[in-house]
């Protein structure tokens, strides 16, 4: 049996699709139970009740906003480009699902190990912004045109102090490969020795999601929705699952370079009999969490507000705090040389990485 | 890792950031006069530590340090410094006087002095694209011009065209010999295994590339709208030191990695040298605009300095240093002239302005017409000796169709270059005398005037130092 | 391995095919999408040859950055094609002529491969040991052998980025600025004074009533927003001090 999956064409397909399931399948009811989250905690923070009516505690009131949604007509604008139109949710979709192939939920789990990771990830969410630049120009509409362009502006500036952050995780890491950098966590989470990086990195993030207090491109006071404006149905259901899922993405990534991804916070008994999985699952509740605190409790920037505060602040800041790391590093000796032998810890997982399937997977 | 061999360069990126920075500091105090005095001892310093530098090659095979090397960036040096004192005034009068001039101008020149060192395909590259790019930004710094931004744009399309054939040339080159540095070409062409079509048309690409930086015929054509439509002080500039520079690659890749391959690029150059001559003598006629007019007249210069290359020996070589030499001085010395046209503080560009100046400013008069006679070449001007080497030269390596060639087109070249001196003193003034020339203009003119007329006393050291050159080269 | 070669010639195709796209689609909009296509597939033959950093490289920098800008000018500037074509017509011949004898070159060179009996060994894949992955072995090369050349490309994109400064930007002097530390450092004692009225008798005197009884608070000057200087409107007497550091 394990022959066949581990060493079979057919087999290591069947079995990296099922893998992919068992991330996708728990990652869509993350998305509803988040927007689920997300409305019980804005209402418990505006002392309301929020949804309460559907199922138990409004369990089900997501299950019945999604039905209500699909059985919607789908409006397609006069003038608007219909191939882009319909392409642009769907990559957002996409692309908020294809990161998750290289995230590690336990020790050397994951769908590809893949040498790259971080880049990977980061590639990956770099391209976010198409979804929305598209819908923006294929919608044919003002309010829409005039979101998607402001969304592009603030996702590749705040791009920049991202990659910034994350090369100093890297520097004090020595490789690029997620589960690396979780197993340098061991003795301490760098949540604590790059703290103004982790402040950085989760503020970028915000930006980097449309969250609040940087929801600009879709500042429903001034453009009505933003880029999605025009959208209905089932397309804007894609565009709302994509912006969850990214959300619970970008949350996973500060878990990972942050938090110590699957790791337990101290390495002693009652901690570790806590699998990895459960560990990982709730430092991303904990930040998605911080998230939707962030979005009841500040009011909206104001445009040039965000770009002073990504270019004049946060780069200089990282750009600063980056070469200090790599001069401490130097200058102690500490700078990672070798690369941690990711082969070897693989080795001693209990389920080997389908490495082989992941370059293809990545380009796909 | 001999790591001093690049001193210079170090020194001299170094000391552009510290200019950059004082500028923005200073930015209140307006800084651009401060920040070319600062480019100035920059240029200086750089090239003290030039000639103190040891020869060698480094870093790993992608910088070289020779005579020919050495040569080629005090020419540089100086022709950016003279460039540099023009800008001062101008600049001032143009209300373009911002400290990034300077700056861009700086890095430019650091461009060209890489160049110079080039020892691999790669630094080749990059070195040419740091002394264009800083050129594209300074053609279109009057950005309130309509000429000059088009000036900078079509340079920059036009160049970012030839840049790409060039790096087409150099991964074809890349491809077919397996290393991008000079010796290893050179060895992999010497080593007997018979020649690749790729690697012959590799190099035909990085000879297109880089005739189009140097403005010869047929890729010519960005030359007389660029020339125009930028700042004159920019133009003065660009005819100078990228110019020495573009040969100096031209030179450093043909004689050292493809040396062995002669038969196949010297009629290439042969032929460009021809179009470029006859191109740039015959186009310079009916010109109007002396700053059109000069664009052509450096098209028909690098034309008669391609033929010492063509020629492939060391008298060659040493011609067209010498050659290089002399443009470099005279072209400084006209621009200083033309940057001096102006009246009621608006700058002037077309040849009938300059009528009756032998009346109303003798002076820049007589030193405009030395610098037009010594660029067409009258004896005993620094001009005539430039042009005798590689005449000489090309008649010693049996090519008689180019050198009657220059000859012809010399006597062409006279003619336009005589119209100028007749306007100057034979034509009645029409609009009174020019406004009060800014003494920068006057020094440079009369350095590089009297350095042109007395040419004669110098020309055995020049000779000497650009016969160590050519040596360093083939040696 | 069949997989690969599969994929190889899967992004090879879609590389050239999109690539053609993009010189030849009606709308700009479509033409640089083409190229993100484009981009993507020759991240795709990088991953084949094993250059999985640049792989990424090319994606977070191309696709992720420098597309994205093009996309945003092409679609800010509304590019007229129709007109822009033309010329088109006008230059065809002697563009199709050009593009002729470069094919015929390609064709010539490809056809005569073989003339190089072995090809030569790449300087770069020599010297690293086993087990050493393609970023620490393209790290050890372009921070060691090609330092050099490395430095020079940084100032090859530092005078890039002057020379975008140096056309683009204008300095307003009557732009306002907002000085955030200076917002913070506001402290209501600062700008706000305490008035005290009499009822029915208005806020005419500005100082005369500011005694300490109760009363209301008036702000002194606009919220921390200061004009650069020369700039106009009235301005508290203690801005001018702290206008002279925040204009750069």
């Amino acid at each position: 049996m394990s022959h066949f999956f581990l060493h079979t064409t057919l087999g290591l397909v069947i079995l990296t699709v099922l893998e992919c399931l068992a991330i996708l399948v728990p990652l869509l009811m993350g998305v509803a139970y988040l927007v689920l989250a997300e409305r019980k905690v804005l209402g418990a923070i505006q002392l309301r009740k929020g949804p309460n009516v559907v199922g138990p505690f409004g369990m089900f009131q997501t299950f019945a906003d999604a039905i209500k949604m699909m059985t919607k007509e789908t409006v397609i604008p006069s003038g608007a480009n219909r191939v882009l139109f319909l392409v642009a949710p769907f990559l957002t979709f996409l692309l908020a699902m294809i990161a998750w192939a290289v995230i590690p939920t336990n020790n050397g789990w994951a769908i590809a190990d893949i040498n790259v990771g971080v880049l990977y990830l980061f590639a990956v969410s770099s391209l976010g912004v198409y979804g929305i630049i598209i819908a923006g120009w294929a919608s044919n509409s003002k309010y829409a045109f005039m979101g998607g362009l402001r969304s592009a502006a603030q996702m590749v500036s705040y791009e920049v102090s991202l990659g910034l952050v994350i090369v100093c995780v890297l520097l004090v890491v020595g490789s690029l490969n997620l589960n690396d950098i979780i197993l340098a966590q061991r003795h301490v989470w760098f949540c604590l020795p790059l703290l103004p990086m982790f402040v950085v990195f989760f503020i970028s993030a915000l930006a980097e999601t449309n969250r609040a207090p940087f929801d600009l491109p879709e500042g429903e006071s001034e453009l009505v929705a933003g880029f999605f404006v025009e959208y209905s149905s089932l397309a804007f259901g894609l565009f709302f699952l994509g912006e969850y899922m990214n959300m619970i993405l970008m949350s996973a990534m500060t878990s990972i370079l942050f938090l110590g991804g699957w790791l337990p916070p101290v390495g002693i008994a009652p901690f570790t009999w806590i699998p990895g999985p459960i560990w990982l699952i709730a430092k991303i509740c904990f930040v998605l969490f911080m998230f939707i605190w962030v979005r009841a409790t500040f009011p909206r920037y104001r445009y040039d507000q965000l770009m002073r505060l990504g270019w004049k602040v946060f780069l200089p800041l990282s750009l600063g705090w980056m070469v200090l790391t790599a001069g401490f590093l130097l200058a102690t000796g500490l700078l990672p040389t070798t690369t941690p032998h990711a082969a070897a810890i693989a080795a001693s997982a209990q389920t080997p990485p389908a490495v082989e399937a992941a370059p293809s997977e990545g380009a796909g | 890792m001999n790591w001093t061999l690049a001193l210079p360069e170090i020194v001299l990126s170094c000391s552009g950031l510290f200019i950059l920075l004082f500028g923005v500091l200073q930015k209140r105090s307006e800084p651009s006069f401060a920040c070319t005095m600062l480019t100035l001892v920059a240029f200086l310093v750089t090239g003290i530590l030039v000639v103190v530098a040891p020869d060698g090659a480094g870093y790993h095979g992608q910088f070289v340090n020779d005579g020919f090397s050495r040569f080629m960036k005090i020419l540089s040096l100086g022709a950016a410094g003279l460039a540099a004192i023009l800008s001062l005034d101008y600049n001032r009068q143009e209300k373009t006087a911002r400290f990034e001039f300077p700056v861009l101008l700086l890095f430019s020149t650091l461009g060209t002095l890489v160049m110079a060192s080039s020892a691999n395909l790669m630094t080749l590259y990059v070195g040419l694209e740091l002394q264009s790019l800083a050129i594209y930004i300074l053609c279109a710094f009057a950005r309130d011009e309509l000429t000059s931004a088009e000036a900078g744009l079509k340079y920059f399309v036009l160049g970012s065209l030839a840049s790409g054939l060039l790096l087409y040339g150099i991964s074809l080159v890349y491809g077919f010999a397996g290393t991008m540095e000079y010796a290893g070409l050179r060895q992999v062409l010497t080593g007997g295994a018979p020649l690749a079509a790729g690697l012959v048309i590799g190099l035909v690409f990085v000879i297109v590339g880089l005739a189009f930086k140097l403005s010869m015929a047929p890729f010519h054509m960005w030359t007389p709208d660029v020339y125009q439509g930028s700042p004159t002080s920019v133009t003065a500039f660009l005819a100078g030191a990228p110019k020495a520079a573009a040969f100096a690659l031209l030179l450093r890749v043909l004689a050292q990695p493809f040396g062995h391959l002669a038969g196949q690029w010297q009629l290439l150059i042969e032929i460009v040298a021809i179009a470029t001559m006859f191109l740039g003598s015959l186009a310079a006629i009916g010109q109007r605009d002396i700053k059109r007019l000069m664009a052509y007249s450096s098209i028909g210069h690098m034309g008669y300095a391609a033929m010492g290359i063509a020629s492939a020996t060391d008298a060659g070589i040493r011609g067209t240093l010498v050659y290089l030499a002399t443009y470099l001085i005279m072209n400084a010395g006209t621009f200083g002239c033309i940057l001096a046209m102006r009246r009621r503080g608006r700058a002037l560009t077309r040849i009938e302005d300059l009528a009756g100046l032998g009346r109303t400013d003798p002076t820049l008069a007589v030193l405009m017409a030395v610098f037009m006679f010594s660029m067409a070449g009258v004896p005993p001007l620094a001009g005539f000796f430039g042009k005798l080497m590689v005449f000489a030269a090309a008649v010693q390596a049996g090519l008689w169709v180019l050198a009657a060639v220059g000859v012809v087109t010399s006597v062409i070249g006279l003619f336009y270059y005589w119209r100028i001196v007749k306007v100057m003193f034979l034509d009645a003034p029409v609009a009174g005398a020019f406004d009060h020339r800014a003494p920068s203009l006057s020094f440079v003119s009369a350095v590089t005037g009297v350095a042109t007329v007395l040419f004669l006393l110098v020309l055995g050291p020049v000779t000497g130092a650009a016969q160590a050159a050519a040596a360093a080269l083939f040696g | 391995m069949i997989l690969t070669q599969i994929a190889f010639y899967l992004f090879a195709t879609v590389l050239v095919l999109s690539a053609a796209m993009v010189v030849s689609a009606r709308n700009p909009v479509h033409a640089v999408l083409f190229l993100i296509l484009g981009f993507f597939n020759a991240a795709g033959l990088f991953l084949i040859a094993g250059a999985e950093f640049l792989a990424m490289i090319l994606v977070i920098v191309y696709v992720g950055a420098v597309a994205v800008l093009f996309l945003f000018v092409v679609m800010m500037l509304d590019v007229n094609f129709t007109q822009l074509r033309e010329g088109v017509q006008r230059y065809a011949p002697v563009g199709a002529a050009i593009g002729v004898v470069l094919l015929a070159e390609l064709v010539f060179t490809v056809a005569r491969w073989q003339v190089v009996p072995h090809p030569a060994p790449i300087a770069a894949g020599n010297g690293l040991p086993p087990g050493i992955t393609n970023t620490e072995a393209l790290g050890r090369l372009i921070y060691t052998d090609y330092v050099f050349l490395f430095q020079a490309c940084g100032l090859v994109l530092m005078v890039a980025m002057i020379g975008a400064i140096v056309l683009t930007l204008r300095e307003r002097p009557s732009a306002k600025r907002q000085d955030v530390s200076k917002q913070h450092a506001r402290m209501p004692a600062d700008t706000m004074e305490m008035m005290s009225l009499s009822l029915g008798a208005g806020t005419t005197g500005n100082h005369a009533l500011a005694a300490g009884r109760d009363g209301f608070l008036r702000p002194h000057d606009g919220y921390g927003a200061v004009a650069d200087e020369g700039g106009p409107g009235v301005r508290a007497p203690e801005d001018h001090e702290a206008d002279h550091h925040h204009g750069a």
